[in-house]
């Protein structure tokens, strides 16, 4: 099939995006799970979406590819633009601007009197043009209906078609829309709205901003319409460790979402193995929805109980609690120290612990979790006391090991 | 339906050029500008071409039309939806946008279904009267392109007067805080909006006055080690950063990372958070400051 800088899967690419973005050191010989031709396309795609937000950089291994972006200098998410690229035939374009120009001024028509003035008001300008059938046109009024941009009515036998009547002030909404298609999850809906403005300058730029997020836009808004539902999902997800798909049936219940890595998560209860998991939307391939789950309300109280001794995003093997107690020193003049430890932790409480000393205390699935942000404070831990003797053992021996990387005691680290 | 071709550039892109063509005004010279601006780099090999050919028959040799009106879509179902559950976000406030056309339609989802879990908790009071009275200035100024006054508290509880060009409102999702950039007598001045005592608008400023915020950067390198799946985790966690990244061997890697002086503590504590898994290797400073932080933590060593 020849090249075209449209498509109409976006999986495919999604994986691609996310390579390319993530990570910007891989060669095209180093995709070798897929074929070279693909991966020529793929690159030549993004390429074409991208412009000038591609980089390219040689080296050893060949010629490297990666997506270079300073996000606090973007006003816009440029991946949003692989969700514009959506292919169509051509009755698709076609059937859209007749259909909608036809409508225009507040008409109503039937089916068969639109299938007839696309005929004679339009296609007969044109002497290529061949007359498009009715069951055709029917077709996409129908699909058109389902978006919302068509309204229908029966007049006598037949079905009327015009257009939703549109009373959103838009011009109201132009910075709002700018601000939250950055920021809201599914921003790429904002992105769309964007388009409708002859002006693409923006008076907001972005700190801690993940674009990444973007390309999961489709999953994301295949859940949210199975958790408005109140409906159980068949999840197709990629097992990392043991490199292949797997399927779960899930009652999707909320999404987390990590702020200092971009990352979304599904917390979801999982009807097999009884008790609620995460999912990583990024490994999530497709939703397929499922039954409505009678029972949501029981399952929203739970996830409610749930969340009071949750660090992160993991439960732990056993859903046990790790106590957890961690002393830090705050010398006089150091109160942003403290308010750090009150705005940054997620659960437990603070207390004083003697002279310029604060003590953390919290009861967690799974403290391990906690160990990066413990970590941030690294000369003031007075001392870490765990239940979960490993995430102890582990923070100590990392000490070590960070001593030594910068000429430290026992330099022990090749 | 998210993926459609109706919110597609090329549809973008021959709405346009078919209203310049209600218009009677279409020339050739702007369909191709048109298509250059508003869809993709490869576009210019297809759109004109789909035209010319009358594949998509709207326009005849002489760039006529028979489309009648402008062409305009109504707002989808997904897009009302959308605008409808930003209506519950508390920062909408900060815009008032009209509720209008909005009032039966259902929200995409609830405030409470996506949980922001490692958000710091000190963030804006985007409710408050004040608060909302200085954003709405300042987005003011950007827009009629004036100067500003602003009164604000430092860190220290100083007090701040200051006139400057304001550049853009910075906004962060860990942080959920504003903060104000502005140019002020050719030197970048930050404020939380948080802070802000009053804001004035006054006179126009001058193109020459506006100098958009140009951050001091700042080079870092580091190695790391790819161990607990520490590859996957570093690139994405900086990936909101301009950076580098090359392969030594199997299990390390050589990053470059760019950026802002002002945020120095900030990237410290972010590598820190890692651990062994990455090593600064450069500037020597930076290096300093972890040693000195790992000196300070080696005199609460534990007992054996």
């Amino acid at each position: 099939m020849a090249y075209s800088e449209l498509i109409k899967n976006f999986e495919k690419i999604r994986g691609y995006m996310r390579e390319f973005y993530v990570y910007g050191f891989k060669s095209r010989e180093e995709y070798d799970a897929k074929s070279a031709r693909s991966y020529d396309n793929e690159r030549r795609r993004m390429g074409s979406w991208l412009g000038d937000y591609m980089s390219f950089r040689q080296d050893q291994s060949g010629k490297n590819v990666f997506i270079s972006v300073d996000n606090r200098n973007v006003p816009h998410n440029p991946l949003f633009s692989a969700y514009k690229a959506k292919s169509f035939t051509d009755n698709d374009i076609i059937l859209h601007f007749y259909i909608l120009d036809l409508l225009a001024g507040g008409n109503t028509l039937t089916v068969k009197q639109i299938t007839d003035r696309i005929g004679s008001d339009y296609l007969s300008h044109f002497e290529s043009s061949d007359v498009l059938d009715e069951s055709t046109v029917r077709k996409k009024l129908k699909e058109y209906e389902q978006l919302g941009l068509l309204e229908s009515d029966k007049i006598g036998r037949e079905l009327a078609f015009r257009r939703t009547k549109d009373e959103v002030d838009l011009d109201s909404w132009r910075d709002a829309i700018d601000f939250f298609s950055e920021t809201d999850p599914l921003g790429v809906v904002g992105s769309y709205l964007l388009d409708r403005f002859q002006d693409s300058s923006s008076h907001f730029s972005f700190k801690h901003h993940y674009l990444l997020f973007a390309m999961d836009s489709e999953v994301i808004y295949d859940l949210l319409t199975a958790i408005r539902e109140h409906r159980s999902v068949e999840l197709t997800s990629y097992v990392v460790r043991r490199g292949e798909l797997r399927k779960n049936t899930v009652l999707p219940m909320k999404i987390y979402i990590s702020t200092q890595s971009g990352r979304h998560y599904l917390l979801g209860y999982h009807y097999r193995l009884r008790r609620p998991m995460f999912f990583r939307m990024d490994n999530i391939r497709k939703v397929k929805p499922g039954t409505v789950e009678v029972r949501w309300e029981k399952y929203a109280g739970f996830f409610e109980k749930f969340r009071e001794n949750l660090w992160g995003v993991s439960l732990g093997s056993d859903h046990s609690l790790d106590h957890i107690e961690i002393t830090i020193h705050v010398s006089r003049n150091e109160g942003y120290i403290l308010d750090r430890l009150e705005r940054e932790k997620r659960c437990g409480r603070i207390e004083p612990a003697g002279d310029f000393n604060y003590r953390y205390i919290a009861d967690v699935y799974d403290s391990s979790e906690m160990l990066p942000w413990i970590r941030t404070f690294i000369g003031r831990i007075v001392s870490l006391e765990c239940s979960n003797e490993h995430t102890k053992k582990r923070f100590y021996e990392d000490l070590e090991t960070m001593r030594a990387f910068y000429g430290g005691e026992s330099n022990a680290v090749q | 339906m998210l993926f459609s071709e109706i919110y597609g550039s090329y549809y973008t892109a021959v709405a346009q050029i078919l209203s310049r063509a209600v218009e009677g005004s279409l020339t050739g010279k702007e369909l191709t500008v048109i298509v250059q601006e508003t869809a993709f780099g490869e576009s210019l090999l297809t759109i004109p071409s789909a035209l010319k050919e009358e594949r998509w028959p709207f326009l005849d040799l002489n760039l006529n039309t028979p489309v009648q009106h402008e062409p305009a879509m109504p707002l989808s179902a997904l897009q009302k939806q959308w605008m409808k559950a930003l209506l519950q976000d508390p920062r909408i406030r900060l815009f008032s946008p009209s509720e209008e056309g909005l009032e039966d339609v259902e929200p995409l989802y609830d405030r409470d279904t996506f949980v922001f879990f490692d958000r710091y908790t000190d963030g804006d009071p985007f409710e408050d009267e004040e608060y909302i009275s200085h954003f709405r200035t300042i987005l003011q100024g950007m827009k009629e392109k004036r100067k500003i006054r602003v009164r604000f508290k430092g860190r220290h509880n100083e007090r701040h007067s200051y006139i400057c060009v304001p550049c853009r409102l910075e906004y962060s999702s860990k942080d959920d805080k504003f903060r104000l950039i502005t140019s002020c007598k050719g030197n970048m001045l930050t404020v939380n909006l948080a802070r802000l005592r009053s804001v004035q608008v006054l006179e126009p400023y001058v193109e020459d006055e506006f100098r958009p915020a140009d951050y001091h950067t700042e080079s870092l390198v580091m190695e790391l080690f790819d161990e607990r799946n520490g590859l996957e985790r570093v690139m994405l966690h900086f990936s909101d950063m301009e950076k580098e990244t090359e392969r030594l061997d199997a299990r390390h890697y050589r990053i470059t990372l760019h950026y802002k002086r002002d945020d120095e503590t900030e990237i410290l504590i972010r590598i820190l958070s890692f651990g062994p898994i990455l090593k600064v290797l450069s500037p020597a400073y930076m290096v300093d400051q972890i040693r000195q932080r790992l000196d300070r933590q080696f005199l609460y060593r534990p007992k054996e």
